[in-house]
């Protein structure tokens, strides 16, 4: 009897031993996977990585101290129209949806929200093409932010709503219970009340489409100059990545790995920033 | 006693509250039976009854709280200074009829600016807000304990100080009656002794109504009681009549304590 439960007792004990193994290692490999994109980005690009690169034009093969400074001041005008457009869009179609709807078209809304987030990238830059490149007659960098925009409201839409529905209601009650209006409450008691999610939200959202290329294709095209204004070509970080590396020029091999160090890493940064302002207030707040 | 009428003390002042052949539903669920009632002014109601006997939801038709949840509706009067509110803007019903609840739920914000809240929304000026602010934390018997912490969290309080906060928050507006709905459920009785005080200081500006489920509570605060089971008014008086003098048995056997 003594040696049954020994014998039971050592394969609990192995099997306990292989499972933490396996969900180790695999965990360790999903980590490992993201440094060694950052590690072999870095080893191959850091040659290019210098004050030229973040300050100059691009330069023909072969010359010295070119750089991506207009695509990455390009991305920054892309993205700002795209935040433009898409996060008061998403937030006050969330705050529709979590303050406002009936149910049933509350769950309508939802699901052509997720609908068009599933829409392929490349398809979102055919439409911005024929809404907003065709009429135009140019490539623009509004066209550009116009289609990461439209990318961006979905998410948005559900992050806000998501973070609007977690404040209790007893907030809201308390604010109408002194002569607020609905739309009072939401803005100046619920929306600040979940503030912290709606940022990093936003904040992630933004180093999503940060990466995007396929839309950017045929709406920003790009541009080996500065762009001026809002209705010219642009560059930008991810599209540069792609015309460099398939160039046949090693240095501008080079400068590719260099981009996408950068932009990755630009990314990175948005993410973990949005990570401490989430947790940032929730520390002190819960004293 | 003219049935589903008021039983109503003997008063010769306007009620500052009354309802009249009041029926409540949730849905198809019919939560108050023609409750009719007076409520005196500046002076201390009290509603007593078992779990679910419907005090609590007639105590927020009073300033139309329940129109916040799906699927209520009621018919019947409620006059507030003889004016059907529901005619009125129910913004500015709230604002004259204010409420504290039973858990309490002070916003995200410092202590100042909880206490500003009512005021900075009603248009309130700048340079009166910081002294209405302090006049309404003294008023809940808060401001000697916080004076130094305004502009710190009101989530670091107590609970209990944070309980007086709100009702800072509600009396800041000036409000004309004062609905408490088992204020003090969540506090030990430290902290609702200091409450069931400030209540009776408030009571000569402010009239009050508290929900409450502890018989001691109102036989000690309250003007008078009124007794609800299941949805239906049985009997309101002066709360030593109710208590000593009880005239129905349904009354009479919740306030010994034979059920509840």
């Amino acid at each position: 009897m003594s040696r049954m439960n020994m014998e039971i007792s050592l394969r609990r004990r192995v099997t306990n031993i292989v499972m933490l193994s396996i969900t180790g290692l695999f965990t360790l490999l999903t980590i490992t996977v993201l440094f060694c994109i950052l590690g072999y980005l870095l080893y191959h690009g850091i040659g290019s990585l210098s004050w030229s690169f973040f300050t100059n034009l691009p330069k023909p093969t072969g010359e010295a101290g070119g750089g991506m400074a207009n695509a990455i001041v390009g991305s920054g005008k892309i993205l700002l129209i795209a935040t433009v457009l898409g996060v008061p869009v998403g937030f006050l179609a969330g705050v529709y949806l979590s303050e406002y709807s009936g149910r049933t078209f509350a769950f309508v809304v939802r699901y052509v929200t997720d609908l068009l987030n599933g829409v392929p990238s490349i398809v979102i830059g055919i439409f911005a093409y024929a809404m907003v490149v065709k009429p135009m007659h140019r490539f623009s960098t509004l066209a550009g932010g116009i289609a990461l925009g439209i990318m961006m409201i979905p998410i948005a839409v559900r992050t806000t709503e998501e973070f609007l529905r977690a404040v209790p209601n007893s907030l809201r009650e308390a604010s109408l219970a002194l002569g607020a209006t609905k739309a009072t409450t939401i803005f100046t008691v619920v929306a600040p009340a979940a503030i912290q999610g709606l940022v990093s939200g936003m904040m992630l959202n933004l180093a999503r489409v940060a990466g995007e290329t396929a839309p950017l294709l045929f709406t920003a095209l790009g541009n080996m100059f500065w762009s001026r204004g809002w209705s010219q070509p642009s560059a930008s970080l991810p599209v540069m990545i792609y015309q460099y590396a398939i160039s046949p020029y090693e240095d501008y091999h080079q400068q590719a790995w260099a981009a996408g160090f950068v932009l990755l890493a630009l990314v990175l940064s948005i993410n973990v920033t949005a990570r401490l302002v989430i947790s940032g207030r929730g520390a002190t707040a819960r004293r | 006693m003219p049935a589903g009428g008021i039983n109503a003390p003997q008063t010769s002042v306007i009620p500052k509250l009354r309802t009249r052949d009041l029926n409540f539903y949730y849905g198809s669920f019919q939560a108050l039976h023609n409750i009719g009632i007076d409520i005196a002014s500046r002076k201390i109601t009290a509603f007593i009854g078992p779990s679910g006997c419907g005090k609590s939801t007639f105590l927020r038709t009073m300033n139309r709280m329940n129109e916040t949840v799906r699927g209520t509706r009621y018919d019947g009067q409620i006059l507030l200074d003889g004016e059907d509110i529901r005619k009125m803007d129910v913004t500015g019903v709230r604002r004259r009829v204010g409420m504290v609840f039973q858990k309490s739920n002070p916003f995200p914000k410092t202590i100042f600016e909880n206490v500003a809240y009512g005021l900075r929304i009603n248009g309130a000026k700048k340079a009166t807000i910081a002294e209405t602010v302090q006049r309404s934390l003294e008023r809940a018997a808060l401001w000697t304990e916080i004076k130094d912490k305004l502009h710190k969290p009101a989530s670091a309080l107590s609970g209990g100080q944070q309980q007086r906060l709100c009702i800072a928050r509600a009396l800041a507006v000036e409000p004309e009656v004062l609905l408490l709905d088992e204020p003090c459920s969540a506090l030990d009785p430290v902290a609702t002794l200091k409450i069931e005080e400030l209540l009776f200081q408030i009571k000569e500006t402010t009239t009050i109504v508290i929900v409450t489920h502890n018989m001691q509570q109102a036989a000690r605060l309250a003007d008078h009681t009124g007794f609800f089971l299941m949805g239906k008014l049985i009997e309101f008086n002066d709360t030593r009549a109710i208590f000593q003098n009880p005239k129905k048995k349904e009354t009479e056997d919740y306030v010994t304590g034979r059920f509840g």
